[in-house]
């Protein structure tokens, strides 16, 4: 069972309806009490990040969640602006403070036209930092749907399992730490490829009973 | 870097996908469930949804279709979209507010696109961008080319002009916060004539937002200029994907030959099938409650209180309300008699074109070895089979295969016209029959499950040629006419719109695929092989293509069936109908006149006449007060062939009228004192043209 934060910004639905297409049972927690009870618990949001934050905050979503992942150890799946919120603070329109469960800072992206243009939207081509239960041996080349004007910077580059080529510099697109998981792309919306990744991130978690 | 997107566009009115040109002729197309479903199968990069309804409301309750609407508005529509699109979703039209958006967006939307009312308040750009972010405001811009070549920005659908220069306002939108800018051309919509080129590259030189350029594709050769001549970021179009099949893969071949980056051709998704799975439980509940309804009399129409509301076409006898998607225009005309206008107004230089192209169409499918037949031409025997198999072996000298799907039901002289076609054109025949077991319990199930007991001989008609031209590695099926096309005016002349599963599944099948049957009345998957589509995988490999006859050469049912009697021997009916004047057409089954049309006259208030009486209208063969007489006197009858089907299928009639009852469209039909009461033709008002005035 998938349970799904709502934070009311986003649409929470595509994401219900992606792992519904992957077999497995959603539910979606309104309250931070459902939160708790959850065994795999996916952060959706699009939006921006200060507003984000205080959806979660005024929730309580924010402890839930850090007790979740660090403290019980239990998957934790971050998707757009979802794992943006995991790092420690952005700079989207100053400065607000994340949930500090990755380390690292949410920065803009720089444009480049006519070529690379913000936002990011579109099909962009990933590249595996490392092996990752989330893409297949082969991903190299596979493009999943990005829509973003910011990034994540990692702290620790052993955290970031894939990255694109943004104007000759490589961004962070997505993250991996033991039952960690980050995305900075829409997989409900990246077709086959996408629906592939959350049908293998969701077999490495039944298999490593994380 | 950002790979190029290749971007097809629903356009919606009151629920239905529509085919536009020039913004203003809008003729119906379908249920957009069934086309998103095929954008499924084939990983598309993106959808944009724009809804051009004037009002926000919908009425499409029908009751012998599998796929239905859970609401009326258009929010609704796109809650159903969701579930079946894993691709981002923009979607337009009627958007005045952030409220309006973030409906939207937790319906399932990634992206809105406001037009009119960014117009007009330029600050709900603003506004939307800092709520949601930049990403998910586009700004869809539609342009006009005037004559003296001056680009201006309209809004209201193409109604008010706006005085500004489009490059100019998209450069505005970016300022105030638009993330991406949809960029249509008013006077190449429905064209075919490719973008205007000039029109997109200034918007893309004036903003540094990517920027998605549309309206005017008529080849897939167009898709690629967008992105090499314009500096677009992706090319849509709405149209062309809805006449061919596998249209978006042969689109992103010719962007991915031409050098454009894209995601690769994808068929066949893993996580979307072609064929529809079926909740079962669900279906069964929704069978056992109408035999319920039935058994109780309790009719759905029998209970609607809401006012009835059928009007007729101006010209012809067509009803708003049909089995058939139409659509009529602001004089009240329908889309099948503007077709049949267009037809008529096409000068015979423009038939020798068209000939050429069906040529060049026939001479890549010859057989260069004789290992194979040419072309596979499906027949039921009837004049339109007969005038095909003249003209592709006697006209055009090719060699056909005819395939025929024989559902057991022929009329006398509907069996001899077929069996005689092998002589009378010596060509080789396939006729396929069915165990006649299976084909009475497929009978009883299209009956009690759609309210058609024919649903075998159409699901039968639209797939064997295809699958025996399939394995055959025969690349060409040829048809007679596009039936939509002729009797409701679906697509346009220009369009040379072909074959594709979807009309089949959607229009053919009523969304009921062959599995559907399978575990119903002990039927098996090897028992419905015969109706199994070839996959989207062979028929790409093969090239297959199934084309209409009648987008090439002049077509006259009348004429087509005189001639073919007094060149082939074919025969009229030995006996009139009891419910249309017509000798010639649907010999090939006797429910098809009778029982068959029978029941879309309880599902829809109308039946075969009211077709063949607005078919010879628009050929100028009667006068509408002339077909209105005989629509009065077909209409209604009760066909003695209703005693046959039922004996042949084991049920009562008094079983057949009630459930058929259970079908009555609650639009059409209500209830006085036990008895169906409807709006009718002649009592309606007398029209415009009728008194002497122009409509």
């Amino acid at each position: 069972m998938v349970t799904i934060i709502d934070l009311n910004i986003g649409n929470l639905q595509s994401v219900a309806n992606a792992f519904k297409r992957v077999g497995s049972e959603v539910s979606v927690a309104r309250t931070a009490d459902a939160a708790e009870r959850a065994q795999i618990l996916v952060l959706p949001g699009v939006g921006a990040f200060e507003r984000a934050m205080d959806r979660l905050n005024e929730h309580r979503f924010g402890p839930v969640v850090r007790r979740h992942a660090l403290e019980r150890r239990r998957p934790l799946i971050g998707i757009c602006l979802g794992m943006q919120l995991l790092a420690d603070r952005s700079y989207e329109h100053g400065r607000s403070e994340g949930l500090g469960i990755i380390g690292g800072e949410v920065v803009q992206l720089e444009s480049h036209p006519p070529v690379y243009r913000v936002p990011n939207i579109g099909w962009t081509a990933v590249k595996a930092a490392k092996l990752s239960p989330m893409f297949p041996a082969n991903v190299d080349g596979q493009s999943f749907y990005h829509v973003h004007s910011y990034h994540l910077v990692c702290k620790d580059p052993k955290d970031v399992a894939a990255t694109f080529d943004f104007g000759g510099l490589p961004i962070v697109t997505a993250i991996e730490r033991e039952n960690i998981f980050g995305v900075q792309f829409h997989p409900e919306k990246s077709q086959d490829v996408g629906l592939n990744l959350l049908h293998s991130l969701l077999l490495h978690i039944k298999s490593t009973s994380l | 870097m950002t790979l190029h997107r290749l971007i097809p566009v629903i356009l919606l009115k009151n629920g239905l996908i529509v085919r536009s040109q020039l913004f203003r002729i809008h003729q119906t197309i379908g249920n957009p469930l069934h086309t998103i479903r095929r954008l499924s199968n084939w990983n598309v990069d993106e959808l944009i949804l724009l809804d051009i309804s004037t009002e926000d409301f919908h009425d499409m309750r029908r009751d012998d279709l599998q796929v239905r609407y859970l609401d009326n508005t258009s929010v609704g529509v796109l809650k159903q979209v969701a579930e079946i699109s894993f691709m981002p979703l923009t979607v337009g039209g009627r958007i005045r507010s952030v409220d309006d958006m973030r409906a939207r967006l937790s319906a399932g939307a990634d992206k809105c696109a406001i037009n009119s009312e960014a117009v007009r308040t330029p600050g709900l750009i603003e506004t939307a961008s800092k709520a949601f972010g930049t990403q998910c405001v586009v700004v869809s811009i539609d342009a006009l080319r005037k004559t003296d070549d001056a680009l201006e920005v309209f809004i209201d659908g193409g109604k008010t002009a706006t005085g500004m220069n489009p490059a100019a306002w998209a450069a505005e939108c970016e300022r105030l916060g638009a993330g991406e800018i949809l960029i249509n051309s008013i006077d190449r919509d429905g064209s075919g004539w490719g973008y205007d080129l000039d029109l997109v590259r200034r918007v893309t030189e004036s903003v540094s937002i990517p920027v998605i350029a549309c309206g005017g594709v008529g080849a897939y050769e167009h898709f690629p200029q967008a992105f090499q001549q314009a500096g677009a970021s992706a090319a849509a179009a709405a149209n062309i994907f809805n006449f061919y099949e596998l249209s978006y893969l042969y689109a992103k071949k010719a962007c991915l030959d031409a050098g454009v980056s894209m995601r690769p051709v994808s068929l066949g998704s893993q996580w979307f099938p072609r064929e529809p799975t079926y909740n079962v439980d669900e279906e069964n509940s929704r069978i056992e409650s109408r035999l319920e309804r039935a058994r109780t009399r309790r009719f759905p129409a029998g209970e609607d209180s809401a006012p009835r509301k059928v009007r007729w076409c101006a010209k012809c006898v067509y009803p708003s309300l049909s089995a058939t998607p139409m659509e009529f225009d602001q004089s009240g005309v329908c889309m099948g008699c503007r077709m049949a206008e267009s037809r008529a107004d096409t000068p015979p230089r423009e038939w020798g074109r068209r000939k050429h192209i069906l040529v060049n169409i026939m001479e890549r499918a010859r057989c260069k070895t004789g290992s194979r037949h040419d072309c596979v031409i499906g027949v039921s025997g009837g004049k339109d089979s007969y005038f095909q198999t003249h003209y592709i072996k006697n006209v055009l000298g090719y060699n056909p295969l005819l395939v025929t799907y024989y559902g057991n039901n022929y009329t006398p002289a509907g069996e001899r016209n077929l069996r005689r076609m092998a002589e009378a054109f010596d060509v080789d025949h396939i006729i396929y029959t069915p165990g006649v077991e299976l084909l009475k319990k497929l009978n009883r199930l299209g009956f009690v499950v759609m309210g058609d007991m024919n649903w075998h001989n159409h699901i039968g008609i639209a797939t064997l040629p295809l699958r025996i031209a399939a394995q055959n590695r025969i690349p060409v099926v040829v048809y007679g006419e596009h039936g939509y096309a002729d009797l409701c005016g679906q697509f346009s002349m220009n369009d040379f719109v072909e074959w594709t599963y979807r009309n089949r599944l959607e229009h053919f099948a009523r969304g009921y695929e062959w599995n559907y049957m399978v575990g119903r009345e002990g039927i098996t998957d090897a028992q419905m092989a015969a109706y199994q589509y070839p996959s989207d995988q062979e028929i790409f490999e093969l090239g297959l293509r199934a084309i209409y006859l009648g987008n090439y050469v002049p077509w006259d049912g009348n004429a087509n069936a005189k001639l073919m009697h007094e060149m082939y021997g074919f025969e009229f009916g030995d006996l009139p109908f009891e419910r249309t004047y017509r000798r010639a057409s649907n010999l090939d089954d006797m429910h098809e006149n009778g029982a068959h049309d029978y029941l879309k006259f309880v599902k829809f208030g109308y039946g075969r006449c009211s077709d063949h009486v607005s078919k010879d209208v628009r050929l100028g063969l009667m006068t509408r007060s002339e077909g209105v007489a005989l629509v009065r006197k077909h209409d209604a009858v009760w066909p003695s062939d209703i005693a046959r089907w039922c004996a042949y299928v084991g049920m009562s009639e008094d079983e057949f009228d009630a459930i058929a009852d259970t079908f009555r469209d609650p639009r059409v039909w209500w209830m006085e004192d036990g008895e169906w009461w409807k709006q009718n033709i002649w009592e309606s008002k007398p029209l415009a043209h009728e008194t002497g005035l122009k409509p």
